[in-house]
């Protein structure tokens, strides 16, 4: 937990300062009122203050570390998804979404003919309810 | 009778909003009695399905599901052991046993009937309390605003449990993405990256579709290694006999009301409800020892608190604005994309409108326990549906869902995003509820704070000085400091 604590504190950090950075560059408010900038940067401090709390404890932080099983399912279904999305019109949604949830099924151990036809089958479903029933544009 | 109430039941009393309804809580059913999908997700993946229907049909089928989702997250805790949404975890600890007894029918007829009860008397309790609620609310102006929404967050990030650093982080990261777009006051665009597509903020439901919906699906794959289905051979006899009914009837009414009372406040969901519930059922039964032996008088603590939270959160929710819940937070996104504006001015400028939802929940209520005394049997074989089939279906509706609200590929990658973000909460324990409860009430803490700062010419002690924000400025120090002061306690005596 100790290394996991230290990275999101790391991150929280840059964007606590990223606020702050922005919110100085928006326009001053009129006298003593706040502009555009005044709320952000409140955030800002406040997420700086935070994680440098968070980053001070995680030296003490006990516990194991993130844990993450079948990684290589993970980036697969991850890696799919992305492809599914910047395959977004350039390809009819009918053969992505059927590519997607045979491969995602394919490749979670579901045999493949279960795949291809639970593919066939919520693709199917998808385009009747949201392209035909609600006339939503899938491309 | 007030006019209020007849519209509002005449609303309700229509075919098309009634079947809506009934929809509503099937699709919840599933979701809630299939352990991969929670009450949560159900809201947050099938709102864009409502999109096209009229606010009533669309309110209609949300509170199908959130009312149909909690009740049926009992069947899986009956009869695997494993508590189909948070709020059934105190069902495994009697209803499992029961079950293993050979009386998982009576099991599930306890779940369906002291589900019932819960939800009709925090439903009651609604139709009381809120109306008065709503008009103290309206006395509320800006500078009580921004401290209703600083102790919400507040409340959200102190029962975090251990992890109150991250919750306000969290909180924290979720008012700072409300900041994205124009700026309420003066229209200047603020982190849009130059993009058009964030001119108007990030759209709230692929954000919670993403946290909720595809988050879930992934934290789930990274720590699933498939689960062994064993189901009683038979489920029994489901109606309770009479001298059972006399032992579960006041530790069921006893959930009943705690789980209101805990369900009202913010933060504290069915999940807190039905723990703190159980525990007082045990404490104050002729027969402690049984619980966790498979007690009927546990378990019907158990049912009747984490439904009748429902009502306790949707108090808080319509009255103030601030969700009692995870999946009340998420219906007020659903609310708002209908033009609904949950706080005290629902209840002054549209009074049928909140009768109907009352009315709506009572007959989602009804039919929900109708389909866990008649359909327990089939939902008990969707149990068997594997898992990857669920994530599959979740992951696709989830991507067309957040397509669907803008016809924006922009919403999908958000969605993208923030489900990769959910994953890496779910890791390292940060807390969604406040990130979600930071991103609905960041416009109008903000908003409220510079209006006050207007009104009081620039002056913060003008502000402060309110007597209701100082009484949540104080409260919202106490939320915040009081798991600090218990941590530090414990560390202490555990040193001592």
């Amino acid at each position: 937990m100790r290394r996991a604590n230290t990275v999101l504190g790391g991150c929280f950090l840059a964007l606590g300062v990223y606020l702050l950075i922005s919110a100085w560059r928006f326009p001053a408010g009129m006298g003593r009122l706040p502009g555009p900038g005044f709320f952000p940067a409140v955030l800002g401090a406040v997420i700086v203050a935070l994680s440098v709390a968070l980053l001070a404890g995680a030296r003490r932080a006990e516990g194991p570390g993130w844990k993450l099983e079948n990684k290589a399912a993970l980036a697969m279904t991850v890696a799919l998804l992305a492809g599914f999305l910047l395959l977004w019109g350039v390809i009819p949604f009918v053969v992505r979404g059927f590519l997607f949830v045979a491969l995602f099924l394919r490749f979670l151990g579901q045999p493949w003919k279960v795949a291809l036809a639970a593919g066939a089958v919520l693709t199917a479903a998808v385009v009747l309810a949201f392209q035909y029933g609600l006339r939503v544009t899938l491309g | 009778m007030s006019p209020d109430i007849l519209h509002g039941l005449q609303s309700v009393l229509q075919a098309d909003v009634l079947g809506f309804l009934v929809l509503g809580v099937l699709l919840g059913a599933v979701f809630g009695a299939l352990p991969g999908l929670t009450a949560t997700m159900g809201v947050a993946v099938l709102t864009p399905l409502t999109f096209w229907v009229s606010a009533e049909k669309g309110l209609a089928m949300l509170l199908g599901i959130y009312c149909g989702a909690i009740p049926a997250g009992g069947i899986p805790a009956i009869l695997l052991n494993i508590p189909g949404t948070p709020a059934s975890i105190a069902a495994t600890w009697d209803g499992y046993p029961l079950a293993q007894r050979g009386r998982a029918g009576l099991a599930l007829g306890i779940n369906a009937l002291f589900s019932l009860a819960g939800q009709l008397l925090s439903i009651l309790f609604l139709a009381v309390a809120a109306f008065p609620i709503a008009a103290f609310g309206l006395r509320f102006g800006p500078a009580e605003y921004f401290g209703l929404a600083l102790f919400g967050i507040s409340l959200m990030a102190g029962v975090s449990g251990n992890n109150v650093l991250k919750g306000m982080l969290a909180g924290m990261l979720g008012l700072a993405l409300s900041t994205v777009g124009l700026d309420p006051m003066t229209a200047y665009p603020r982190f849009t990256f130059a993009s058009t597509e964030f001119l108007d903020g990030i759209a709230f439901v692929p954000v919670m579709i993403g946290l909720f919906g595809l988050g879930e699906v992934l934290g789930q794959m990274s720590e699933k290694h498939g689960r062994e289905i064993e189901m009683p051979a038979a489920l029994g006899r489901v109606w309770p006999k009479l001298d059972e009914w006399r032992k579960m009837l006041l530790p069921g009414l006893l959930g009943a009301g705690l789980g209101t009372f805990v369900g009202a406040i913010p933060a504290a969901g069915g999940d807190i409800a039905s723990v703190i519930a159980w525990e007082q059922a045990r404490r104050l039964s002729r027969r402690p020892k049984e619980f966790t032996k498979g007690s009927i008088e546990g378990l019907s603590a158990a049912c009747g608190s984490c439904n009748s939270a429902i009502g306790g959160a949707m108090t808080t929710m319509l009255t103030l604005g601030i969700p009692g819940d995870a999946p009340s937070a998420v219906l007020i996104g659903a609310l708002l994309i209908h033009g609904i504006q949950p706080g005290p001015l629902l209840f002054r400028d549209h009074g049928a409108l909140v009768y109907s939802i009352i009315f709506l929940m009572a007959l989602a209520a009804v039919v929900i326990a109708g389909v866990g005394l008649v359909g327990a049997r089939p939902l008990a074989r969707a149990l068997r549906i594997p898992d990857p089939w669920l994530w599959a279906g979740v992951i696709m509706m989830g991507v067309v869902g957040s397509y669907a609200l803008n016809n924006s590929i922009v919403d999908v990658w958000v969605m993208f995003a923030a489900g990769l973000f959910g994953l890496v909460c779910r890791k390292a324990s940060i807390p969604l509820g406040p990130l979600v409860l930071g991103l609905i009430l960041g416009p109008m803490m903000e908003a409220n704070l510079r209006r006050a700062l207007i009104l009081g010419r620039g002056d913060w002690g003008a502000v402060l000085s309110h007597p209701i924000v100082l009484f949540f400025l104080v409260a919202t120090s106490a939320s915040l400091l009081w798991p600090l002061w218990k941590k530090l306690r414990s560390t202490k005596k555990t040193a001592g």
